[in-house]
């Protein structure tokens, strides 16, 4: 190779990097809109994906259905077991709900900060390298999304929209190490520990639950849900198990490794949350503009 | 073939990335493998080895900053990966004589080539948290397999089809 590196080559060479530095720069910041080629980019692809998933998961659900039904018997049996407490708990539910009412029909409250409106998705793509977890879905703006708001999966939280074109959104997982990609959480118990999800730890296959007090005591098992603080997410919102504690580097906070509660790699249909009431920072900036 | 038929069936390999890794993503889990479909870039490589290295240059810059724009968050990663991927390729291409086996090894090393630019790019930005011991036996391996399969499946019809674009493209 004799002129693998002659002096225009490597002039291009220089210029391309520096490009490449000031690209990744310009998109590190997080934006809250898409530009219009970008939306216009983002739709057509969403078409594509949509003709395309259909065929694709019929082949990966033949597959599916062999592995399962070696295990369908054990299953059956674990199930009915499951049954009876099911009835138990249920009475108790009804019983809990009533009492719930009449209580909030004595304060006269009607509106919650746990209410929120569903919308239902289904997922139409999955970012092709692991390195980002990002899956689409094919409602977008039209169907009344925006930016922010909550994923679940049947089995709990699963992340939070990022962008939104017209006909189709994308969703970042819980399980993406993005620094931007944080969010207060609380373990359930007797007293409320408070901690904040830090991505994740591919080794452990677990979610990071950092920062928590190092005199606060956790059990293994114990449930993990959202706080609700922070005005983004509703509250109570199922995210995962303790799997293991640790105390941090420097010794000032304990970290807690979850096992998410959804399975993050079998994603099909997911729901979408938005709060009902409207969060009071939400409207103060509104006045403030005005 | 058409010049206008090209983009258009890298396209579909870069489409079906994504719908194929949705959909048997739950199967390769339970193995505990990370098998990342690069059908785009395999494609570019035989076009930048058996067209010419311009062609495979412009399609890795589209085809990488189409893959920035929908499948990551940040731009520029793979607009440089693929681009620069497709030209090294094509250089080692010009010193061998092309066939199967020698067209599987390429593809494979330009994989192994991507892999590596945007596994180091993502580590220095902070995306990715993987050790390089995990990258290499569960990451990098299957995706080596995947890849090179495909590569095989598409050789003998997708070569004959840039043999005769290259053709028409000799004679205007």
């Amino acid at each position: 190779m004799p002129h693998f590196f002659s002096n225009k080559r490597l002039i291009i060479l220089l210029v391309s990097i520096i490009i490449l530095v000031a690209l990744i720069g310009f998109s590190m910041k997080k934006r809250e809109s898409l530009t219009l080629p970008e939306q216009f980019l983002k739709d057509s692809a969403g078409l594509t994906q949509t003709i395309f998933y259909k065929p694709a998961n019929t082949i990966a659900g033949f597959f599916e259905n062999l592995a399962e039904m070696k295990q369908l018997y054990k299953e059956n049996q674990m199930l009915k077991a499951r049954l009876d407490e099911y009835a138990k708990l249920y009475v108790q539910f009804e019983e809990v709900k009533k009492t719930n009412e009449t209580l909030k029909a004595q304060l006269d409250k009607k509106e919650d900060l746990t209410d929120f409106k569903v919308r239902e998705a289904t997922v139409i793509g999955r970012s092709p390298d692991q390195w980002n977890q990002f899956i689409y879905i094919n409602k977008g703006e039209k169907d009344g999304i925006k930016p922010k708001m909550a994923v679940i999966s049947p089995q709990g939280f699963i992340g939070k929209v990022t962008n939104v074109s017209l006909f189709q959104s994308t969703v970042q997982l819980i399980s993406d190490n993005d620094r931007a990609n944080r969010f207060s959480a609380i373990v359930q118990g007797e007293k409320n520990i408070f901690g904040t999800i830090e991505g994740y730890d591919p080794k452990r296959q677990a979610l990071l639950f950092k920062k928590i007090e190092v005199d606060a005591k956790i059990k293994k098992g114990q449930k993990v849900i959202t706080s609700g603080l922070g005005d983004v997410f509703p509250p109570n919102l199922l995210i995962g198990e303790v799997i293991e504690i640790e105390p941090d580097e420097v010794g000032l906070t304990q970290t807690a490794y979850l096992k998410p509660s959804a399975n993050l790699y079998d994603l099909n249909h997911v729901m979408v949350l938005e709060r009902e009431m409207p969060a009071v920072n939400e409207s103060l900036k509104e006045k403030e503009e005005e | 073939m058409k010049k206008i038929l090209l983009p258009f069936l890298i396209y579909l390999g870069f489409i079906s990335e994504s719908s194929l890794v949705q959909a048997f993503l739950p199967h390769q889990n339970s193995m505990e493998w990370q098998i990342i479909p690069h059908f785009s870039m395999v494609m570019i490589l035989f076009v930048a080895m058996y067209l010419n290295t311009t062609y495979g240059l412009i399609y890795g810059l589209g085809f990488g900053l189409l893959t920035d724009l929908l499948y990551t968050d940040i731009i520029g990663v793979y607009l440089f990966s693929m681009a620069a991927t497709a030209y090294v390729t094509s250089i080692f291409s010009r010193y061998l004589f092309g066939n199967l086996i020698v067209t599987l090894l390429l593809s494979i090393v330009g994989v192994t080539i991507l892999e590596f630019f945007v596994y180091g790019l993502n580590s220095l930005i902070g995306i990715s948290n993987q050790m390089i011991d995990l990258f290499l036996y569960k990451r990098l391996v299957p995706t080596l397999i995947i890849n090179g399969l495909f590569a095989i499946l598409i050789y003998y019809p997708f070569v004959k089809q840039l043999n005769q674009l290259k053709d028409t493209l000799k004679e205007n």
